[in-house]
């Protein structure tokens, strides 16, 4: 919609102001690694964080929630509960932000999820232009979300001593003119502005060997590659790999009672094809029990499912189940003997 | 509804996860309205015997001990282990790695020939087991999830998948990423993975999950630097009873 610069010493006063009226979520220090967290203090605000331990998926699907409330007995009772409340996911890198634009097509489309859709209409998002790759993991620039021009309500691009805000929303346009103290971004900041991005490319090198979209192509061919074998051998089923995962939105539901057996509450939680238990019926039947299996179910949702479910990759490039993974499976090396095998 | 009678017995222990159940009446004082306690050593003076449930805490480390099993087998409806000794013979059954007659030296010197001691076993290798609440000590909050589940006649939501899933919801800094050892990829959650959350490598008190990749979990840890002996010293903690045979073969080979 249109193009302004905030100082970066006018961020902490922006931050401070959204406080008063909304949840501020954004990249904190965690140890040596960072997660998203309440902000209570602009001061914890990381804009130069690398990657968060958990995308911000979980700010739309916590990992617990309470779905709803129920009494037992004669005549029982259910009661809807949403926690959603005014929120600010502040400082969002692009591969996040597609992932979160995957996740409101998954959530709204067939079956639409109240309690996503709650919370995702009371987020505003402010997103942040990544320049450079947070690790040697980030694949980002395959999988085409280095960048974006959608899925915000405010984009950042750090200019050095100020930053570019990309305001895309009426939200975005509010938020910024009430709480931020910006100017309008002159000829001399669009052509600094477009050097940053210009720049920023090269910087990217790890990355698939081919075009990411051959993947579906791909896989449709390797459904019996020995890979599925090694991986198997190597993998822990830890569920790591999905639980980071910004596209995985995988969930559980299960009831708890009270003591007195007289009510209770629904709640759901993540949970991950990974694990032993997830395609297993009663019965005792389990649809797959082997790892490999479940390696591949990961990598063909990854690379073909989701992209003919949804129309675009289910892989967003980030990097993180690579990291999380202790066992060393790496997604681009699989994706990468596919493609040399093929 | 008459409240079920409920026993509590120990056996090998440190009686402390009979303490967490202690600790668990304090803040959950609606179990006492649920069930109705008839024999508890560690909380109480009457001894009641028309139970029909027991928790059993500890292992089974003598002969004597099997006759008190089959007992309170032949009178209990439900029988849970209650605790890593119970349900895996946990640190007890360090001591089968060893020659008996070497730990019993050890133990009760020239006293060895008054004790009867043998190799500590999990309870259901004596009696079946209905149900059991893993840890070292168990979680009070489980302890009351599955006394919730057995009172609604339901499988206990004890979980089978591993600690690693807890670990990663609470968003900690992988312990390997700090340089550290952990079983959590191979142990049973349940814990909300309170080791790890406080900085400690998981010692696998929960046991471990149904189908653990244990050799990629040796690879694992021996790529963070971990020697055979101590990778072996991580996994007997507590699961010695299980692993044991295991390894007995592997160093055959």
């Amino acid at each position: 919609m249109s193009l302004w610069i905030l100082d970066k010493g006018a961020i902490a006063p922006f931050v401070e102001g959204l406080m008063a009226e909304y949840r501020v979520v954004g990249p904190k220090a965690k140890g040596p690694q960072f997660a998203f967290g309440d902000i209570t203090d602009p001061a914890q605000l990381r804009l130069d964080y690398n990657i968060t331990i958990l995308p911000p998926k979980k700010v739309l699907q916590p990992q617990y929630e309470r779905l709803a409330t129920f009494t037992l007995g004669e005549d029982p009772q259910v009661e809807p509960t949403i926690e959603a409340g005014p929120t600010v996911l502040f400082g969002v890198h692009t591969c996040d932000l597609h992932a979160i634009r995957l996740l409101d097509k998954a959530f709204s489309e067939e079956y639409p999820d109240a309690h996503y859709l709650k919370r995702r209409e009371q987020t505003i998002i402010v997103g942040l232009e990544c320049l450079e790759p947070c690790d040697e993991h980030s694949f980002c620039k395959s999988m085409g979300t280095l960048t974006t021009d959608e899925g915000y309500d405010l984009h950042l691009t750090d200019l050095g001593p100020a930053y570019a805000v990309d305001v895309a929303t009426e939200k975005g346009k509010t938020l910024l003119s009430q709480y931020g103290t910006v100017r309008e971004a002159t000829d001399a900041d669009i052509r600094r502005l477009n050097e940053v991005l210009g720049a920023k490319w090269p910087r990217f090198t790890y990355r698939l060997d081919f075009d990411a979209a051959e993947l579906p192509a791909l896989l449709s061919t390797a459904y019996d590659h020995p890979l599925w074998a090694e991986l198997g051998e190597r993998c822990l089923a830890c569920g790591s790999c999905t639980n980071v995962c910004p596209t995985c939105y995988c969930f559980n539901v299960t009831d708890e009672v009270n003591m007195h057996l007289t009510a209770g509450e629904r709640l759901r939680r993540w949970d991950s094809c990974q694990l032993d238990e997830f395609a297993s019926v009663a019965g005792g039947e389990n649809f797959r029990e082997a790892r490999k299996a479940r390696q591949r179910h990961r990598f063909f949702r990854k690379g073909k499912y989701i992209y003919e479910k949804f129309g675009e990759l289910g892989c967003v490039g980030c990097g993180r189940c690579i990291r999380a993974c202790v066992a060393n499976i790496n997604i681009v090396d699989g994706f990468n003997a596919i493609h040399g095998t093929a | 509804m008459s409240k079920p009678k409920v026993a509590f017995f120990d056996f090998a222990s440190c009686e402390g996860c009979q303490l967490t159940v202690v600790d668990a009446l304090q803040t959950h004082l609606d179990l006492l309205d649920a069930v109705e306690i008839v024999q508890f050593r560690e909380a109480m003076t009457e001894k009641g015997e028309d139970y029909a449930v027991a928790f059993i805490e500890g292992s089974c480390t003598r002969p004597s001990d099997e006759a008190r099993l089959f007992k309170i087998r032949e009178q209990a409806a439900v029988v849970v282990a209650l605790g890593a000794c119970a349900h895996l013979g946990g640190v007890n059954a360090l001591k089968n790695l060893h020659p008996l007659e070497d730990v019993r030296q050890w133990v009760y010197g020239d006293k060895a020939e008054w004790y009867e001691t043998y190799e500590a076993r999990p309870i259901d290798a004596v009696i079946q087991v209905d149900a059991v609440i893993p840890g070292c000590p168990i979680d009070r909050e489980e302890f009351v999830r599955v006394v919730k589940a057995l009172l609604l006649g339901k499988k206990p939501p004890v979980p089978d998948y591993p600690l690693c899933v807890e670990c990663k919801l609470k968003e900690n800094v992988c312990l390997f990423h700090l340089g550290k050892f952990c079983l959590g990829p191979v142990t049973r959650a349940g814990c909300g993975a309170i080791c790890p959350t406080h900085g400690d490598g998981c010692e696998g008190c929960r046991g471990l999950i149904p189908h653990p990749n244990e050799n990629a979990m040796k690879d694992v840890l021996a790529e963070a630097g971990l020697t055979v002996e101590e990778a072996v010293a991580r996994f007997t903690m507590f699961n010695t009873y299980q692993v044991k045979d295991r390894m007995v073969e592997e160093e055959a080979k």
